[in-house]
């Protein structure tokens, strides 16, 4: 076709004009970005408004009478145990939750990538099937055998995460290790590392960046559950679950439900700054999952 | 994007996965290397996915004691119990609007961030609220639908247009004290007897709040009747503290200064128009004789914008659904954006020069190229919109759950609170499954198509 | 976590048991008091304030007889705790029951000591017969009602009322006036936290009790009768033409999405959001605390009109003292505590009321908590919460049976037959009947 030399004979406009021609697209984005921030610094604001006001004047008025902002709703929030417990419960909830599929399905991957065994296809068929299932289908049963075993809330919650993980990262792993060259591995086998040994010091550290995505994403899925964190935490609920139980009187308790909304999402958005690159594509490859 | 993991997550399977998987030498065996390697997370995925799917199924067809046989009775009971129909219901609405309208939201802002240079601003913005709970996202919602204009921001900016369009009136929600003497006309009165001149008119107002009166009012007065006029008194027609008699002038009523009186003739037209005074009193002079209707026009008693109640009963589920694309919107713009950025710039540019508008490369080009990725997000966003349940139950209050309840939400609600009925919640759960099998053996089908 | 409390309240118990054997070998302590030396273990819910002021009571207790008299806290789940204690075989001498329904389970299961005749015949002379009959259970006499709740108190901002020229009303006719004198000052006349299904359980439960009267009160707590009777129908009639849009603040809708401490604070404020709140004694604490309010002069109470000339009625909550041991610093507590010395301590501490006839209304520190105790003792009816004593599936749970039932209900007054069958399909499902 030659495109390119065509497009060397086109005209070039100056920048001006190209600017003026998008202004209907940056007035577009510029509603757009209002849109999508405004709620959040809604939020933010509420949270640092005493609870009186909030059934009397709208938020944004704090911007013509600063006065009405202090920090004591977030003094409040940690003068009681229950919140501030709750931040603790998560970050207790959410690391083994992380952990631990980690572990189960680096190991997995690796033998679905790496080993041979009669029946891999069908477990790995099996595997694809199961990333689908719909964490509601496996409530009833597990609240069933927790309620004959009964360990403590924050072992059911994350052992729970933990489990439901295990499908999605195995499939994301094994993904990743298709990608290491096989030589590599041959190699080592020649050198006479046996496969353990081949795992942890030769794949695992390969496998960051398909660690780190992951990871993340779990994470964030984890600390930001509510649901699992409902039917299992008991007394030892999540911040999730902790704001929800705050939410039967709104009105009345936005002090304590903003505040406390407001700091669960600083551990979700810092992590969200830090490894951009990864969270975006661990939450791509994970938005199917159940 | 990176060369570790796929942007697109093409319903779960990467594309490469269609590579055949590497063969070992080794004839395939099980070994304890392979039994290491493969039983913790077996066991995981045994306990606590495979043994519930089967108990589950096993358990929606027994009863809530879990002790007797039922059939199919707990299915009986989802179809056809009120509340349950009614979260079904509200899926459809949610599976129609939903997918389609981020998917949609999401090709728009995708392609055009393509034009701007602070496109990682914009997508950032719009990614943010993936990164967060979606109970925090339901806070951050419930505080923006907050009903009253004074509160919420929502309805503020609606009451800054629609207060800016209908000018309230002085006295909102005032109503005659002696209905029987007056009657409505749209939303102002007009007294049910004729007047001429020299006869004097009296409307005695209540239910409106004393705040409404303006602080220049005076106590009202009976006026007195002026040959070759008409005039009258509009006044507060409740004496504070009680002991008034309803229709008179009592001593310390007030009268209500600026209130619009007109006199409309027997055709309806307005033949004279003025406002009352501090005690409330009102004449009309310069009259032709003849016989004329008293009327307080309807801009007297216009309301302030009251605010729309996103959480009421009938507009929650739309409410609801619209903090859901607020959340998803960034999903769909950075997945189909990833796509975008992948695609040929020749083809479209070639597009371009062949002649074609804007619209026309869309629409012939863009459009095309984008739709498996487009199916991809679309199937993506079914599957999360079936198993909806943190936002409704943030944002809904208590009383409209019935309302605003979806089937994940009803199986929550059903099992696990008030009575805990684990048969009709199987039953729900095993429902919530079979919609997603679909998308089960899509994946299935894909990777063996691929690994053939 | 309720592993761990019930495990230290297992210990508790056994400590306090072998402790309590000792005790009893021993020989009688060279005192004037009678108990000297003995020992007595009381559990209850309370904690905090009500805790420390109940502590007071038993500082008191053991000042008079020589025994002391130790406080165990349970939280709320006292049932549970109660019920491990009582299966290891080491109940605390005295508890403190929150809900009658306990009473007569622990009852029946054969826990509780029937109480003596000298406690019995104290209860007789101090208080109104009703408290007497909520505390036997087969003909058995088991619990002294120590504190008790009004929750047939309806609350009114003064200076809206004086605006308005009311006074408060004494029969439903009555109110209905008052509440359309107070529309037509300007002012909505009624505050409803209908967003929490329990404040709309209370408003029927008071009707209920006027309207259908207490017999059918108990029976419909029992189930005993349909919630499609015609009596709930009627009541529904009754509550359907005092809730009209135009009388509530926010109309109905408004009403379904208001809170109760919100709807409590709406009639605050200077013009208030309404004039008129119901619910229990304990909003009085939201008035004067987030509200600031001044008792008298910016609020007060009514009690909830009578209906057809219904007889004064309180319909409330109350806790219950009885006893699993025969310890005879026990016994002794027990009828302490029904003693009006026992009631004024806390009495006069505040946030408290008693249904004890001889109590000194003097000692109530405002007039407010003083008339609130007089309509508990004046009560010639008193029934507890219907709702509490219904199982929590169709009483207490938010979002499912009653609750959500009557906000449905709220939604079209009207529609009343609709609204009393599914009443009746939940409380079957409930009650399992």
């Amino acid at each position: 076709m030659g495109t390119r030399a065509l497009e060397i004979v086109r005209p070039r406009r100056p920048t001006w004009v190209r600017l003026a021609e998008n202004v209907p697209i940056h007035v577009f984005f510029i509603v757009a970005g209002i849109l999508w921030a405004i709620p959040a610094i809604g939020l933010l604001v509420t949270s640092l408004r005493p609870v009186d006001l909030f059934n009397v004047s709208g938020w944004w008025t704090a911007f013509g009478a600063p006065h009405q902002l202090s920090l004591a709703n977030y003094h409040s929030l940690f003068a009681s145990s229950l919140i501030a417990g709750s931040f603790v419960n998560s970050v207790l909830i959410a690391v083994p939750a992380t952990v631990i599929p980690v572990v189960l399905a680096t190991m997995a991957a690796y033998a679905f990538t790496w080993l041979n065994f009669p029946g891999r296809t069908a477990l790995f068929l099996l595997l694809i099937a199961l990333m689908v299932v719909p964490l509601q289908m496996a409530l009833i049963p597990i609240a069933q055998v927790y309620a004959v075993f009964g360990p403590p809330g924050i072992v059911r919650v994350f052992l729970f995460h933990a489990a439901f993980a295990v499908p999605y990262a195995t499939f994301l792993f094994r993904n990743f290790f298709l990608g290491i060259p096989h030589e590599l591995l041959e190699s080592a086998r020649m050198d006479g590392a046996r496969d353990a040994r081949i795992f942890t010091s030769l794949i695992l550290p390969l496998a960051f960046p398909a660690i780190a995505s992951f990871a993340v994403f779990q994470f964030l899925w984890v600390w930001n559950d509510l649901l699992v964190g409902l039917v299992f935490a008991g007394n030892t609920p999540p911040v999730t679950v902790a704001i929800l139980q705050q939410m039967r009187n709104f009105g009345s308790s936005v002090d304590v439900i903003s505040a406390a909304s407001f700091l669960s999402l600083i551990p979700p958005l810092l992590l969200f700054f830090a490894f951009q690159r990864y969270f975006v594509q661990g939450l791509l490859a994970g938005s199917v999952k159940g | 994007m990176s060369t570790t993991v796929s942007a697109a997550p093409a319903a779960g399977v990467d594309e490469r996965l269609g590579r055949a998987a590497q063969a070992p030498r080794q004839e395939p065996k099980w070994n304890l290397t392979t039994v290491g390697f493969l039983l913790p997370a077996g066991l995981f995925v045994g306990l606590f996915i495979v043994y519930p799917v089967i108990a589950t199924v096993i358990r929606s067809f027994f009863n809530r004691a879990g002790d007797s046989f039922v059939g199919f009775g707990n299915y009986g009971q989802v179809f056809s119990d009120g509340r349950t129909l009614h979260a079904l219901q509200n899926n459809i609405i949610w599976v129609v609007i939903f997918p389609a309208a981020v998917t949609g939201l999401g090709v728009l802002f995708a392609v055009l961030l393509e034009r701007v240079p602070y496109r990682l601003l914009i997508r950032t913005l719009l990614f943010m609220p993936m990164a967060v709970s979606l109970l925090a996202s339901g806070v951050i919602w419930r505080i923006m639908y907050q009903q009253s204009p004074d509160t919420g921001a929502l309805n503020a900016v609606i009451a800054s247009v629609a207060n800016a369009i209908t000018h309230p009136g002085h006295y909102t929600g005032a109503a005659p004290s002696q209905p029987d003497l007056v009657q409505a006309v749209g939303d102002g009165y007009q007294l049910n007897q004729s007047l001429a001149p020299g006869d004097v008119a009296h409307v005695g107002l209540i239910r409106f709040p004393v705040a409404e009166i303006p602080a220049s009012a005076r106590p009202a007065q009976d006026p007195a009747p002026q040959p070759g006029k008409i005039v009258g008194v509009v006044w507060r027609d409740f004496k504070p503290g009680g002991g008034g008699q309803v229709g008179q002038v009592d001593p310390g009523e007030s009268g209500l200064p600026d209130m619009t009186v007109q006199l409309v003739d027997p055709k309806g037209v307005v033949a004279a128009q003025t406002q009352s005074d501090a005690t409330g009193d009102f004449a009309f002079g310069n009259l032709n004789g003849g016989s004329y209707f008293l009327v307080l026009p309807a801009q007297n008693f216009h309301p302030p914008f009251g605010g729309v109640q996103w959480l009421g009963s009938s507009l929650v589920t739309p409410a609801i659904i619209l903090a859901a694309i607020w959340v998803w919107v960034g999903f769909a713009t950075v997945t189909i954006g990833a796509g975008l950025a992948t695609m040929s710039r020749d083809l479209l540019e070639a597009a371009r020069v062949d002649g074609a508008t804007e619209w026309q490369v869309f629409r012939r080009v863009t459009v095309p190229l984008l739709s498996p990725l487009m199916i991809v997000v679309f199937i993506t966003l079914v599957i999360n919109v079936l198993k909806i349940f943190d936002l409704v139950l943030a944002i809904a209050p208590q009383s409209v759950i019935p309302d605003a309840n979806v089937i994940a939400l009803q199986l929550f609600l059903v099992a696990f609170t008030g009575l805990g009925d684990f048969g009709i919640g199987s039953a729900i759960a095993v429902f919530l499954f079979l919609l997603v099998i679909p998308v089960m053996g899509f994946n299935i089908r894909r990777f063996r198509g691929g690994e053939a | 976590m309720k592993g761990r409390s019930a495990l230290r309240a297992l210990v508790l118990g056994v400590v306090g048991a072998v402790v309590l054997t000792a005790c009893g070998t021993g020989s009688t302590t060279p005192s004037g008091k009678p108990l000297a030396g003995k020992k007595v273990e009381i559990a209850a819910v309370w904690s905090k304030d009500e805790q420390k002021n109940f502590e007071a009571v038993l500082a008191a207790f053991s000042d008079k007889t020589g025994a002391t008299a130790t406080f165990t806290s349970t939280g709320d789940k006292i049932g549970t705790v109660l019920g491990s204690r009582i299966a290891s075989n080491s109940p605390p001498d005295v508890a403190v029951l929150p809900q009658p329904g306990l009473l007569h389970d622990l009852a029946v299961k054969g826990s509780l000591k029937e109480l003596d005749s000298a406690t019995a015949s104290l209860v007789s002379q101090n208080y109104a017969a009703v408290w007497k009959d909520l505390g036997t259970v087969n003909g058995k006499f088991y619990g002294v009602f120590y504190k008790a709740a009004n929750k047939s108190t309806v609350w009114y901002n003064v200076k809206a009322f004086g605006q308005a020229g009311v006074t408060p009303p004494k029969s439903i006719d009555d109110a209905t006036r008052v509440l359309t004198t107070l529309a037509a000052s300007g002012v909505k006349p009624l505050s409803i936290g209908g967003a929490d299904g329990w404040t709309l359980t209370d408003w029927f439960e008071n009707v209920y009790l006027r309207l259908a009267g207490p017999d059918k009160y108990d029976a419909l707590t029992k189930h005993t009768i349909k919630w499609t009777d015609d009596s709930v129908k009627a009541t529904l009639r009754v509550l359907a033409a005092l809730f009209q849009d135009q009388l509530i603040a926010g109309g109905r809708s408004g009403a379904l999405q208001t809170d109760f401490p919100t709807s409590v604070s709406n009639i605050a404020g200077n013009p208030p959001k309404a004039a008129i709140v119901y619910e229990g004694d304990f909003v009085e604490g939201i008035l004067t605390g987030t509200a600031h309010m001044t008792p008298i002069t910016d609020f007060n109470f009514f009690p909830f009109p009578d209906i057809n000339g219904s007889p004064p009625s309180v319909m409330g909550g109350g806790d219950v003292v009885v006893r699993f041991t025969d310890n005879p610093a026990a016994v002794e507590l027990v009828k302490y505590l029904a003693s009006p010395e026992a009631a004024q301590i806390w009495a006069a501490k505040g946030g408290f009321s008693s249904a004890n006839k001889k109590v000194d209304l003097s000692v109530y520190p405002d007039p407010i908590a003083k008339a609130s105790a007089q309509a508990l003792v004046n009560a010639q009816v008193f029934r507890f919460d219907m709702s509490d004593q219904a199982p929590a599936a169709f009483g207490g749970t938010t979002g499912s049976g009653e609750w959500a039932d009557l906000q449905a209900w709220l939604k079209a007054p009207n529609n009343i037959d609709a609204a009393t069958a599914q009443l009746e399909k939940d409380a079957a499902a409930a009650y399992g009947s």
